[in-house]
């Protein structure tokens, strides 16, 4: 009997120790589960009581292959999708630049990214915001959706009120969404963007002209496609459309990751 | 004649839907004959029967406070003190360092370096915030810097050894109508207000969240931090419902202009 007392506390301890682990080894609730207890991520798409697809989780961008990955590397926890360093980088031909725009992007290479707003913690604005090597996290209510940021600890709200667009936007570095549910996929639509947006590391603009549509559809568990086009005539000849790739990340939690907290990088900022 | 009575009507009706989107008539809040919200009906609860806190609130000071803008500051947000009779029970460490701090004009207040505030001095930030409430998860969408808090409510254990950050790391359960809250895990080098009332790592805040009525949101907070206090002491704050507006976009690092020129009273 105390043998089998003895074999049960270690059990005992090992059944609780996640618990009291660190918290961001937290099991998500409400994951469906595979026998052995790993999330099952080719489960079916969850819903809301409303019935529509719920985007809730939390996601990254799908990681480029090793080698095409120049901009994050292929160490460390955080691995970038291409879209981070370049927002056309899977669009064939590129991007439709207008000739300042491509300009601008030329102009930026020599500086090493040193006028880049997020080289000084400056927001990364609305779709920059869906590339971030960082953790977002998707809250779904039947007014609102917002994904939280864990790059900066900031969040982007997108109304599902069925409230208009405004006709005169305060321009801002996320703008202004409104979502609507068109069968199972969320179509966003912005504006109110502020001139002086970068969309990606090499500069690629966007402007307050900007238009951006972008559809949510979540094709299971784990997979989250967002189609994404922008439509800004001052930077670009016609509108483009890229797919950022989500995949849920299980178990985890956003960490505080603040720009600005201990920054000593951006005196050491250098350039032509 | 009727054909320009419709295109009158129809050009009122759409009007609201044009205008700035801060003036977009909160949609769901119960409202009085002519249109006002009615803030004094009951609170809303969600479809498990709890208090629903979800809205945008802003604080409430007394009626003489002063203003930041047109925003009505509570008087606790310059100094958390305020309102706790015979002042806080410092330590003689803690009651030198807010000594310093108000003698150099509080110049390193983490405000004026546009870093976060933690969770009690957010809760006294004139700006307006709002609460979303789901099963399982609270969160706290602040106007100040665009940043938010989390208070899971699924039902997990305080860490034991959290990572310190400036929100620390907070956990809710419903004590009938009170969402109770217990947050650890701040960082060392917190300001709880202006002053520059101290908050060690060493703290364990306790918020009670009471919305007795649709207007109303009350916060008692107990702050229990015995390194930097001899005994635990408690704040009240008041929140009123903040209808037909929303959070604008301020980002404080936005053309910042201001750090460079505070010199901690050297004149």
């Amino acid at each position: 009997m105390i043998i089998r007392h003895a074999t049960l506390a270690p059990a005992l301890l090992w059944f609780i120790a996640p618990v009291f682990a660190q918290w961001i080894n937290y099991p998500t609730p409400g994951t469906p589960r595979l026998p052995d207890g790993r999330p099952n991520l080719s489960a079916a798409t969850p819903r809301t009581a409303d019935y529509h697809p719920d985007l809730s989780g939390i996601w990254r961008l799908e990681p480029a292959p090793c080698a095409a990955d120049s901009i994050q590397g292929c160490g460390g926890d955080y691995r970038g999708g291409p879209e981070f360093g370049n927002i056309g980088a899977r669009l064939s031909g590129g991007l439709p630049y207008q000739p300042w725009a491509e300009e601008f992007v030329k102009n930026q290479a020599p500086d090493l990214g040193k006028n880049d707003p997020v080289a000084w913690c400056k927001p990364s604005g609305a779709l920059r915001l869906l590339t971030y090597p960082p953790y977002r996290k998707i809250i779904q209510t039947p007014v609102v959706i917002v994904l939280l940021s864990e790059r900066d600890v900031t969040y982007r709200q997108i109304f599902t009120d069925g409230r208009p667009l405004p006709k005169d936007p305060s321009p801002s570095w996320n703008g202004y969404s409104i979502g609507k549910w068109q069968e199972d996929t969320l179509v966003v639509e912005s504006v109110g963007f502020r001139d002086g947006t970068w969309l990606d590391r090499r500069g690629s603009p966007m402007t307050e002209a900007a238009k951006m549509t972008e559809k949510f559809r979540r094709t299971n568990f784990g997979n989250l496609e967002i189609e994404v086009t922008v439509d800004d005539p001052k930077a670009y000849k016609r509108p483009w459309t890229i797919k950022l790739h989500q995949l849920l990340v299980p178990d985890t939690e956003l960490l505080d990751y603040y720009c600005n907290d201990n920054e000593k990088d951006s005196a050491h900022a250098v350039g032509k | 004649m009727p054909i320009l009575r419709i295109a009158l009507s129809a050009a009122l009706v759409c009007a609201p839907a044009l205008a700035q989107w801060l003036n977009y008539p909160t949609p769901g809040i119960p409202r009085l004959p002519d249109g006002r919200p009615n803030l004094d009906g009951p609170a809303p609860r969600t479809a498990d029967g709890r208090p629903d806190l979800s809205g945008l609130w802003e604080p409430v000071g007394p009626a003489n406070s002063s203003f930041v803008g047109n925003t009505a500051r509570d008087p606790q947000f310059a100094d958390v003190a305020k309102e706790v009779k015979g002042g806080l029970p410092f330590q003689p460490w803690s009651a030198n360092l807010l000594k310093a701090r108000l003698a150099a004009d509080s110049k390193d207040d983490p405000d004026s370096k546009c870093l976060p505030l933690g969770p009690i001095k957010m809760h006294l930030h004139p700006y307006p915030r709002r609460i979303i409430q789901m099963p399982g998860l609270l969160v706290i969408l602040f106007e100040r810097d665009t940043t938010y808090r989390q208070i899971f409510t699924d039902g997990r254990p305080l860490p034991e050894d959290p990572q310190p950050g400036f929100n620390g790391y907070s956990t809710g359960k419903w004590d009938y109508d009170t969402l109770v809250v217990e947050t650890i895990g701040i960082k060392d080098g917190t300001w709880l207000d202006v002053r520059g009332t101290p908050l060690t790592s060493a703290a364990k805040i306790t918020e009670r969240f009471r919305r007795p009525t649709f207007g109303k949101l009350q916060i008692d907070i107990t702050v229990d931090d015995p390194k930097a206090y001899t005994k635990p002491w408690s704040i009240h704050v008041d929140q009123t419902f903040a209808a037909d507006t929303d959070l604008l976009e301020f980002v404080c690092l936005e053309n910042e202009k201001d750090q460079a020129h505070l010199n901690g009273g050297i004149r």
